[in-house]
């Protein structure tokens, strides 16, 4: 059995009860196999230090109960009824699910929407944010111009969703002029066809938010191992050979990283969605989460919203599983490592 | 990258590539300030000017673009007569706020959970994360129905406590990081000289404040550009920059030059304190999960 000595991790303090930091006495412990230097508090005293943590934390997950979890039990108490401003609550089981489930076409079409929108949307974000960041990587101005890329992101996505409304008017735009002139539109704007409105939704997606993928990359990048790329290169590789057999694979933690937090942007912001379409034309770009601000706060349904809300947030929650896996994984303690 | 250390050729076809790649870097540069650059030129347009645009194929046109009159009356307007005033200041007060409030109650709780171990942190942990990632309009539909009954929809302290939802679990799961990568042993070493608990977290204070600061900017960035809690909670009595802006797009007569403006007042300060913070800002859009 291989016997591994560890400078004594208690020094931190950090075994369970706290310390008693009068009493440290560094000795030898094996456990697990493992012989450690640990120091053994000579008298444990740990209830008043745990008391004091706790007294630290609790004003945050208090408050944060108050406003997440009570919220939350209330969500479901609504998607289990008719909620109505006026007449008051009506109990009705679970209806509201079996006519999401059964019934309504919107509900299942916002789904698959939503899904086509935040792919569409990560393809081109990933392709074009590797892309700028390994050219931008090897750039001298690679500073300036990462600051002038981010700019984009600084912007509220409602304000975002303005200009670019505007952009792309029909009467006036000067994006529908350039579209047109090249030839790639006719009359009807962007987002005046069902067939090409998600496309435009999908451009300002990009245009906001490639720079996080940018940034997330080229902080991937500088983390390329050394040794790696020039062992490679001694056996004969160029440089787009070393990108696909040492850079690509070192970037892939940071890529996931950041595909998991697009896609559940996604899920969480439709400013500029509401501004651009609003669900329309014909529905063409209903996604879920604007189906769910229609019918909650146009039709006022919310018994039937927050049916849809459950259904959102639980699919949320598993993403966020897979999130926080990734951010507990080995491969991404090395993504969050400070600058070596 | 190691290509730096190598001696490169500039072969006739390294020069082509080298050309390619400056061009494509222009064109997602043009592709990147343009929409920035025509908000801030359309907000020094006059109403008419606006609306010129040459005919179709016409490239020559694109000189109309820069043929106008700057003229800042569309500043004016919006403090003068639309009340813009009132609505910035609604959004400072709502953003810091929230801020605040979070990242005081996120710090201390952020570093007593960086400092303990107990059964269950993993799953508290997860919960505070979650909050963070609940989609907006999910969270607001009980959080409206719950307001509503408080009578806090459209008040001030209602944004604030609907800002703080997503603000809050941000700044103690980044913070957490943050107090991670400072060593106990220096809290140690000032209880060992005999300092109280409260003095030795103290004492590293100092050393987090420019991490604290910026994520205390950063959490002003999430709420100020905030749109869908501002126009349902916010809705009457406490309405923000955004909103206030989308509301300058009337079915008749769009007021382009106003809006153009409104979107210039609403994105310069943040463009400002995202360069201020540019050192904190991979990691706090990345959850922390991504250093520079």
């Amino acid at each position: 059995m291989a016997t591994q000595v560890l400078p004594g991790g208690a020094l931190r303090g950090d075994a369970p009860g706290g310390i008693n930091p009068v009493g440290i006495m560094p000795g030898f412990v094996t456990r697990d196999g493992v012989t450690v230097l640990e120091a053994e508090p000579l008298a444990r005293n740990p209830e008043p230090s745990r008391r004091y943590y706790f007294y630290m934390m609790a004003p945050a997950i208090i408050t944060l109960a108050a406003i997440s979890l009570y919220p939350f039990f209330w969500l479901i108490w609504m998607s289990l009824h008719d909620v109505d401003i006026m007449a008051g609550d009506k109990w009705v089981g679970l209806k509201n699910f079996e006519r999401l489930f059964t019934r309504d076409a919107k509900f299942s079409n916002g789904w698959l929407l939503l899904i086509q929108y935040s792919a569409m949307c990560l393809f081109f974000e990933v392709l074009l944010g590797v892309l700028i960041a390994v050219l931008l990587n090897r750039s001298r101005w690679e500073k300036v111009l990462v600051t002038v890329f981010l700019m984009p992101m600084m912007m509220a996505p409602a304000i975002a969703g303005l200009v670019w409304y505007y952009l792309y008017n029909g009467t006036f735009g000067w994006y529908h002029w350039f579209m047109q002139s090249v030839g790639l539109l006719g009359e009807t704007s962007i987002l005046g066809s069902p067939s090409t409105a998600m496309i435009g939704l999908v451009l300002v997606d990009i245009w906001q938010w490639t720079p996080l993928i940018v940034l997330i990359t080229l902080a991937g990048l500088k983390r390329v191992p050394r040794d790696q790329l020039e062992a490679n290169m001694v056996d004969g590789a160029g440089e787009i050979r070393n990108f696909f057999q040492v850079v690509l694979p070192n970037l892939y933690p940071f890529l996931l990283i950041g595909i998991l937090l697009r896609f559940m942007d996604n899920f969480r912001f439709i400013d500029s969605v509401l501004i651009l379409t609003g669900g329309g034309p014909a529905d063409a770009t209903n996604i879920l989460p604007v189906y769910l601000f229609d019918v909650s706060f146009q039709y006022f349904k919310l018994g039937r919203g927050a049916a849809i809300a459950l259904t959102l947030l639980v699919v949320t929650i598993i993403l966020g599983m897979f999130l926080v896996k990734i951010f507990d994984s080995p491969a991404a303690r090395n993504v969050g490592r400070t600058e070596g | 990258m190691a290509s730096k250390d190598v001696v490169e050729y500039a072969s006739p076809a390294r020069r082509i590539a080298n050309v390619a790649v400056v061009v494509f870097l222009a064109v997602y540069l043009l592709w990147t300030i343009l929409p920035i650059f025509v908000m801030f030129v359309s907000s020094l347009k006059d109403l008419l000017e606006a609306f010129r645009i040459p005919a179709v194929g016409d490239w020559s046109g694109i000189a109309l673009f820069f043929d106008f009159e700057p003229t800042f009356k569309h500043y004016t307007n919006l403090f003068v007569n639309l009340n813009f005033g009132v609505y910035f200041f609604n959004s400072v007060a709502a953003a810091l706020g929230s801020a605040v409030v979070s990242v005081t109650l996120g710090a201390t709780c952020a570093y007593a959970l960086s400092r303990t171990e107990f059964r269950g942190k993993k799953d508290l942990f997860f919960w505070i994360i979650s909050t963070r990632m609940a989609p907006v309009v999910a969270v607001m539909v009980p959080l409206y129905a719950i307001f509503r009954s408080l009578e806090l929809v459209g008040s001030l302290w209602g944004l604030i406590l609907a800002y703080t939802t997503f603000n809050l679990p941000f700044a103690i799961w980044i913070l957490k990081g943050f107090f991670d990568n400072v060593p106990f042993a220096i809290e140690e070493a000032q209880m060992v000289d005999g300092a109280t608990r409260m003095q030795a977290f103290r004492s590293i204070l100092p050393l987090v404040a420019p991490g604290i600061g910026a994520f205390l900017v950063l959490c002003v960035l999430f709420a100020w550009n905030d749109f869908l809690f501002a126009s349902i909670i916010g809705s009457g009595g406490a309405k923000t920059l955004p909103v206030a802006t989308k509301e300058l797009v009337q079915p008749q007569n769009i007021q382009w030059g106003s809006i153009m403006a409104a979107g210039v007042v609403t994105t310069l300060p943040m463009m400002f304190l995202g360069l201020l913070i540019r050192r904190y800002l991979v990691t706090g859009l990345t959850m922390g999960a991504v250093r520079e």
